[in-house]
């Protein structure tokens, strides 16, 4: 599973998941921390509608954790203040790096939880269109 | 008269400062911050919008500590955010990305994809709701449990609620003039001091970051008549956009990118209709787009952004909304509020030289009278 994906599904899913795709490395490799979890920005670089250019909207806090695991190094970065799963996402970004053969283990766990997302999102966006208006043409006589 | 250079008020001041908490905390309670963050969205996407950072719980904190007031919490906040290094930028980010929460057009009646109202106060009557004195956590639990149990109406399967720009079917049309990309690196202007003329991704940049009321009243000016534009609001979306950064050393598409979180945002494509002359003099009508983004539902300010970002794109000495260097450089909240507020500062020096002067001339005066 590719790392856009991987990271969807880690960040907008339970982080149960990701505390337990940890662990499993945790205890089976020896994890260096290279960069303990830190707060630093990510400035946003967004493209107008009006020219299609590109401008700064503003930054979004982050933190931001790097591991090594065999010589490979494994970066974890999410949105707000949340050095756990920084951390988590570090250790599994570098499992995935270093080829370990656990991850080969992981794509249904990672699966299953993409579907958990999208049944929420279901729910959450048939909510949303409730509020979708339905014209209705009146009668004048 | 001479000047006597003074120090001093060090106690003074400590005792101020100890005095501020107290006004905060007089009546022996606090307010949790995540209890700001649970029931006051609007201020802090305002606070998050003109300060430029984008987090709920370091908004929230602000406002705790500025104690709602939300010229002194961007203050704090731009503050703290000139501590933190910034270690990324993002992978172009475009609109349409947006997983939609609510989404109008003031142009448009039938859009393809409909009309999302979402949450908006637009339809309330502004009646205080005094029951609301007696909300208690069980209470908002309760009705949040009824609220999602109620059957939806609507079957259809949504997992991904984009919807295709309206701009794009005017576009077209051929009603809106062509566009290609413009991958053109962006200048920042927290980097770089804004010289003019300015560039668009500048008056962009200072435009989203600026004091919603600055935005609002200059956009209210040149409705009114001081600016010479006619705007319908295009299209109006609220929604959250995801965001992704690169490998920090290794090049990649963007399956290989990070995806880091998503980001609330308001956007407005403001239309305006303009006369264009095309060949042997034959005047044609076509829209003109003005561009409004910012953090956060903040939707008066990003149509007022889009009605300014207009404005700037043709200078005209005739309306200060229409020159660049009076909107950009007053609509800032730390610039603005922080130079009217330092006039509170001591200036001993400066307004006894001014005092010297008028002395002096009634002195002359009186002495001219008397001889």
């Amino acid at each position: 599973m590719k790392r856009r994906r991987r990271t969807e599904i880690l960040i907008n899913g339970s982080q149960k998941l990701a505390e337990t795709l940890t662990k499993t490395i945790t205890e089976h490799y020896d994890v260096k921390v290279i960069q303990e979890p830190e707060n630093g920005l990510v400035m946003m670089k967004v493209r107008e509608t009006s020219k299609k250019s590109l401008f700064y909207p503003g930054e979004v806090l982050v933190t931001e954790c790097k591991v090594q695991i065999n010589d490979v190094i494994g970066i974890g970065i999410v949105t707000g203040e949340q050095p756990e799963l920084s951390h988590h996402l570090a250790v599994i970004d570098a499992a995935y790096e270093a080829n370990l053969p656990e991850t080969k283990e992981w794509i249904q766990l990672l699966e299953h939880e993409e579907q958990n997302i999208i049944k929420t999102k279901v729910t959450e966006n048939q909510s949303i269109l409730k509020t979708k208006v339905n014209f209705e043409t009146m009668d004048v006589s | 008269m001479g000047y006597v250079a003074v120090k001093g008020g060090t106690l003074a001041i400590e005792e101020s400062i100890k005095r501020l908490k107290f006004e905060r905390v007089k009546q022996g309670r606090t307010i949790e911050v995540e209890k700001i963050q649970a029931g006051m969205r609007g201020l802090i996407d305002q606070v998050m919008s003109e300060s430029s950072i984008y987090d709920e719980t370091l908004a929230a904190l602000a406002i705790k500590q500025a104690e709602g007031n939300p010229e002194e919490a961007v203050f704090l906040l731009r503050a703290y955010r000139s501590t933190i290094p910034r270690k990324h930028y993002s992978r172009v980010i475009e609109s349409d990305e947006m997983q939609l929460e609510r989404r109008i057009s003031a142009s448009f009646k039938d859009i393809p994809g409909g009309q999302i109202l979402g949450a908006t106060t637009d339809y309330t009557h502004r009646l205080l709701d005094f029951r609301l004195m007696e909300e208690t956590d069980e209470s908002v639990q309760e009705w949040l449990h009824q609220f999602h149990n109620e059957d939806s109406q609507n079957e259809e399967q949504v997992t991904d609620l984009t919807l295709a720009k309206v701009l794009d079917y005017l576009r077209k049309e051929g009603l809106i003039p062509p566009c290609e990309n413009n991958n053109q690196e962006p200048d920042d202007v927290t980097r770089e001091s804004l010289e003019f003329p300015s560039t668009r991704s500048q008056r962009l940049q200072i435009l989203t970051r600026g004091q919603t009321g600055a935005v609002t009243s200059l956009a209210y000016a040149v409705i009114r008549g001081y600016g010479a534009l006619h705007p319908t609001v295009g299209e109006l979306r609220v929604g959250k956009l995801p965001v992704t950064i690169d490998h920090p050393t290794s090049e990649g598409n963007d399956e290989d990118s990070y995806y880091i979180g998503e980001v609330q945002v308001t956007e407005a494509e403001m239309l305006m209709p303009v006369s264009v002359e095309k060949e042997y003099g034959k005047k044609e009508m076509e829209f003109e787009i003005g561009y409004g983004l910012c953090f956060g539902q903040n939707e008066t300010k990003a149509i007022a952004m889009g009605i300014l970002d207009n404005c700037l794109e043709h200078p005209n000495n005739e309306f200060p909304s229409h020159n660049e260097e009076f909107v950009l450089y007053h609509i800032d909240s730390v610039e603005s509020t922080g130079f009217i507020s330092h006039l509170k500062m001591p200036h001993y020096v400066t307004f006894q030289s001014k005092l010297d002067s008028v002395r002096k001339t009634k002195k002359e005066e009186r002495q001219e009278v008397n001889s």
